[in-house]
């Protein structure tokens, strides 16, 4: 009875807010992503044992982003994150080839979980700045992405650093494309 | 929070054997309970137990016995493990230390060398530099010192020269002003003279069009009077034929008066007639009488015609005789010739005879004649009288006819008379009639006449009146107009007066302006004369000026070979002070390069320092991780002891147990009678391998000191931190260590854990030997995720319960307490949910994490 309460209660009285993950390789730059968004800076960042989150407002509508640690021993409990997940920023260090492989199998890994069927999946190309950065197209391809079935994704080339690709028209055009998420968070 | 909750349980774990056998797992069941008051005793039950709860409770503990052996053997091999990671640990954190304190020292002096030497070498150099360009400069700073000198001198004489110019340019600028002065007055005076003749010329217009106006007022005023005019001769014409009417009325009366005149002529005419006839009837029986009487008479005359034609017949007969007689005489006068007195006598007897003859005859004619005359007299008489008879008698018939014609003529006549009186009556009528009509007509029209006439005398008068109205409009326009004419005429004239006045005033103005001008000119003149004379002035001036210039042609001469000369020192100088600033420059990027070397140096001071103070800490941590190591060993131990006294207890348990069933288990109390026995010996195995442990440990951290080294190596290539290499390292170890031990990914996808030891990530942790990254990391990310799912808001802490349960391996039912409570929280309402399912965390079996 309370939770039916509750939830109506939040239903009333607060929209819930839209849950992203932001997961990715360890130095891929999902915490400077994360600060890029929020507020619009770049900060120096260490590298994220545990994980961050913060609430980006855009348009009165909040998003809680949650900045997943990257590294291998840690990689293991971002499935304790899954549930009740709208849309998943997969960043990926486009000038790091070598790890390309290993960021491929940790994204289809990810796909694979049954709480992440409904989410959205926008892929970050980052660090495009960099001299040697594969292109959006090339990441794609070697995620894998375009034999994807069953899931909308979308690849954007950004810089974190540089701050491309991360304002909020994109954040917009990337959460708001898909009108069944749209139509999902106006129901919500 | 993590180490502490852990030292807690070590230390509860420690100090369990000593508190009593029933303590630890209650304790570990209040632990895991937060409310564990209901939590019922097992063996409190037991007591009051009937026989069948007792086999089942033997079941119970012979499965409790079975796994707790079973736990037994896994500790022991946890054991072994455990020190043989433990010396291996040990040993290589000892060669890692020497290792590493080693490199550092070496690299530590080479660096302080190398440090020195450079700083020496470069002090040395900038000193001489130093000195070499503060000497060139003071060379160079004399040259210029003189060569400004020179170059004031030339810039005063320039200057002097300059002013002078100026001082021309401004006196012929002062005059060219003063014409321009005069001549823009003249212009406007004459601009002022050509729109006040514009204004006279407008005035002279507006005169015209007024005049025009009047012209026109006038011509309309004619043009009325023609009107009138032709009125008036309508109204004459209108008379006239009035008169003619009149007139023909007059005829009409006249004729009518005449008419009757005549018709009365007429009537008396009838009545002469009528009087004539009867007197012609009188005259008529007068005349038929004397008509008779003259027939009488005409008898009686005939009757002496008879006697007188008798007697004329006898008178003839005698002068028959007396001729014969005669005519015989006359032969006798002829036959008698000679006789002539004879005959004389016989011719006077014959003349006097004839004489008497004739007398005779005469006497006889005359008679005759008298008688012819009477009877001629009679006969005419009477032949007047029959003529007059006849002539009566014609006359009366004629008179007759003529009466008859007269009568019928005056009975024609009377009635045609008459006709003629009922015609002309009838005419008269008619025209009276008509005279009637005409005068009805008359009049009419003399009504009409004399309406159209008042209406013309109306209109006429209205016309007049309009005319005069009109007149008098056109007389008052006139006057008006004549007025303004005149107002304008005399406000033109006064303007007149007044632009004449302005113009005499304009006039004088100009001739004052003339004048003026005139003595502008005279002054210009003056000024001329003046300025010829300050011409001559100034062409002295010039001359001195020319004589001047080619001073300063000359002076600029020199100056242009100073300036040369200056430039070439300038350029010198440029170049120098060029070749100052590079070496300037220089001198910076030196400086620059000193600074950044003293900065590398102190930076490098600073990461030696820092890494001495890293290595330090290493050192210290591993110092501490050394005294972890070894509390932990000697936890291990107490663990050791504690699963000793644990295996007791159960021992003592099954003792116990064996007692109460009094069951053929001795071969169990064998066993562990032969466990409590080789205790000792397990302890110094124990003990051995966690030597072995410490020594392990020691070596890992002789390799993290080497790896430290490494470390500094590349922070000395680079002086940054590349993630790429860290992540390999990390990669590496984790690899390395994936191998060795479970990865905790593994354990995960289990929902429920199985009641017993499972071996948790924290386990595995403490249980590997080469753990330091992974499980500082676990550790760390334990942490952090605890810290943030205690401070961070619900619908927050709600995402992480997974998280955490996952970590502290939670299970599905503490996981759901967890939810509840929370929601709990989160919602305004509800009760707090009892904490079910952790009831019995034997049953449910809740792991012993950290045992």
């Amino acid at each position: 009875v309370g939770g039916w309460f509750s939830s109506l209660f939040s239903g009333l009285f607060g929209t819930r807010e839209m849950r992203i993950l932001i997961l990715g390789l360890d130095g891929a730059g999902k915490t400077t992503i994360l600060y890029r968004l929020q507020v619009g800076e770049v900060v120096t960042t260490i590298p994220t044992i545990g994980f961050n989150v913060e609430t980006v407002t855009y348009k009165n509508l909040k998003f809680q982003v949650w900045d997943l640690g990257g590294q291998t021993s840690i990689r293991p409990y971002w499935r304790c994150y899954y549930s009740n997940t709208d849309a998943v920023i997969y960043v990926v260090d486009s000038s790091d080839r070598d790890r390309m492989g290993i960021s491929k199998s940790e994204l289809v890994a990810m796909l694979e979980e049954e709480e992440l069927k409904k989410a959205i999946l926008v892929v970050f190309a980052n660090k495009q700045d960099m001299e040697q950065a594969m292109t959006p197209a090339e990441v794609a391809n070697s995620l894998g992405l375009p034999a994807l079935k069953d899931r909308k994704w979308q690849i954007f080339k950004t810089s974190a650093t540089k701050g491309t690709g991360l304002d909020e028209y994109n954040l917009h055009c990337s959460f708001f494309r898909h009108t069944s998420l749209h139509s999902h968070w106006v129901n919500e | 929070m993590f180490a502490k909750l852990k030292k807690k349980i070590a230390e509860e774990a420690a100090t369990a054997p000593r508190t009593g056998v029933r303590m630890p797992r209650s304790y570990s069941k209040e632990s895991i309970t937060s409310a564990g008051a209901d939590s019922g005793d097992d063996f409190a039950s037991d007591g009051s137990s009937s026989r069948d709860d007792l086999s089942s409770q033997i079941l119970r503990r012979n499965d409790q016995i079975r796994k707790l052996e079973a736990k037994l053997s896994d500790y022991a091999e946890q054991l072994r493990l455990m020190q043989k990671t433990k010396d291996k640990l040990e040993i290589a954190l000892e060669k890692h230390q020497d290792s590493s304190m080693r490199k550092l020292q070496d690299q530590n002096e080479t660096h302080q060398a190398s440090r020195a030497r450079m700083a020496e070498d470069m002090a040395l150099a900038l000193e001489k530099k130093d000195q070499e360009w503060k000497e060139r400069m003071s060379i160079l700073e004399q040259e210029k010192t003189s060569l400004a000198l020179r170059l004031d001198e030339m810039l005063e004489q320039s200057l002097s020269l300059f002013q002078k110019r100026d001082d021309l340019d401004e006196l012929e600028g002062f005059q060219q002003q003063e014409l321009a002065k005069v001549k823009h007055m003249l212009l406007r005076k004459e601009e002022q003279l050509g729109q006040r003749e514009r204004e006279l010329q407008q005035k002279e217009a507006e005169l015209h069009t007024t005049k025009k106006d009047l012209a026109e007022a006038q011509g309309k005023l004619w043009n009325l009077g023609v009107e009138h005019k032709e009125q008036c001769r309508i109204n004459t014409e209108l008379e006239i034929e009035r008169e003619e009417l009149l007139e023909v009325r007059e005829e009409a009366e006249k004729k009518i008066t005449e008419l009757e005149e005549r018709g009365q002529n007429l009537q008396k005419v009838i009545e002469q007639v009528s009087g004539d006839f009867q007197k012609s009837r009188r005259v008529a029986a007068g005349v038929e009488k004397s008509l008779r009487s003259l027939q009488t008479e005409h008898n009686a005359l005939k009757l002496q015609q008879h006697k007188a034609a008798v007697t004329d017949e006898d008178k003839e007969r005698v002068l028959l005789d007396l001729q014969e007689k005669v005519s015989s005489l006359e032969r006798r006068l002829r036959g008698n010739l000679s006789e002539d007195e004879l005959l004389r006598e016989l011719l006077n007897e014959k003349s006097a005879l004839e004489q008497k003859l004739e007398d005779t005859r005469a006497g006889l004619l005359e008679a005759r004649t008298n008688h012819a005359d009477t009877v001629s007299s009679l006969e005419a008489q009477i032949s007047r009288l029959n003529n007059s008879v006849t002539e009566l008698q014609t006359l009366l018939r004629h008179k007759d006819d003529s009466s008859k014609n007269y009568k019928q003529r005056t009975d024609a006549q009377i009635a045609g008379l008459e006709q003629q009186v009922l015609e002309s009556s009838e005419r008269l009528k008619s025209t009276e009639q008509q005279i009637t009509d005409q005068q009805a007509h008359l009049d009419k029209l003399q009504v009409e006449w004399s309406v159209e006439r008042d209406r013309l005398q109306q209109q006429v008068s209205a016309e007049q009146l309009q005319g005069q109205e009109r007149a008098g409009q056109l007389q008052e326009q006139i006057t008006a107009l004549q007025r303004d004419r005149h107002t304008e005429h005399t406000s033109a004239q006064t303007r007149i007066s007044e632009l004449e006045e302005e113009r005499a005033s304009l006039l004088r103005g100009r001739d004052e302006a003339d004048m003026a001008l005139r003595r502008r000119t005279e002054k210009l003149e003056q000024a001329r004369s003046e300025l010829s004379s300050r011409q001559t002035v100034s062409v002295e001036i010039a001359m001195a000026l020319e004589d001047t210039r080619r001073q300063k042609e000359e002076l600029q001469l020199q100056v242009g070979e100073i300036t040369a000369s200056l430039q070439s020192a300038s350029h010198r100088l440029a170049l120098v002070t060029e070749q100052l600033k590079q070496r300037e420059e220089e001198l910076g990027t030196l400086r620059n390069e000193l600074q950044s070397a003293r900065n590398t140096r102190s930076q490098i001071q600073e990461e030696v320092e820092r890494l001495r103070l890293m290595a330090q800490e290493r050192q210290e941590e591993k110092d501490s991780q050394l005294v972890s190591l070894r509390q932990e060993l000697l936890t291990q131990t107490e663990q050791l002891d504690s699963c000793q006294s644990r295996v007791s207890e159960l021992e003592v348990e099954v003792e116990t147990l064996t007692l109460q069933l009094q069951a053929p288990e001795v071969c169990e109390t064998d066993q562990n009678g032969s466990v409590t026995v080789d205790d000792l010996d397990h302890m110094q195995k124990a003990n051995r391998d966690l030597e072995q442990q410490l020594s392990d440990k020691n070596k890992t951290i002789k390799q993290l000191q080497q790896r430290l080294a490494e470390l500094k190596r590349t922070l000395q290539k680079e002086l940054k931190l590349k993630p790429e290499t860290e992540s390999e390292g990390k990669e590496r170890v984790q690899d390395g260590r994936g191998e060795r031990q479970e990865r905790p990914d593994r354990i995960f996808p289990e929902p429920t854990p199985p009641p017993g030891p499972a071996p948790g990530p924290n386990t595995t942790v403490t249980n590997t030997s080469d753990l330091n990254d992974s499980r500082e990391i676990n550790f760390e990310y334990l942490k952090h995720v605890v810290l943030k799912f205690m401070s961070s808001r619900e619908a927050e802490a709600f995402q992480l319960i997974k998280a955490v349960s996952v970590l502290l391996n939670f299970s599905r039912e503490e996981e759901d307490m967890l939810k509840q409570t929370l929601e709990y929280k989160m919602s305004w309402f509800g009760s707090k949910p009892s904490p079910k399912g952790i009831v019995r965390p034997s049953v449910s079996g809740a792991p012993t994490h950290w045992s």
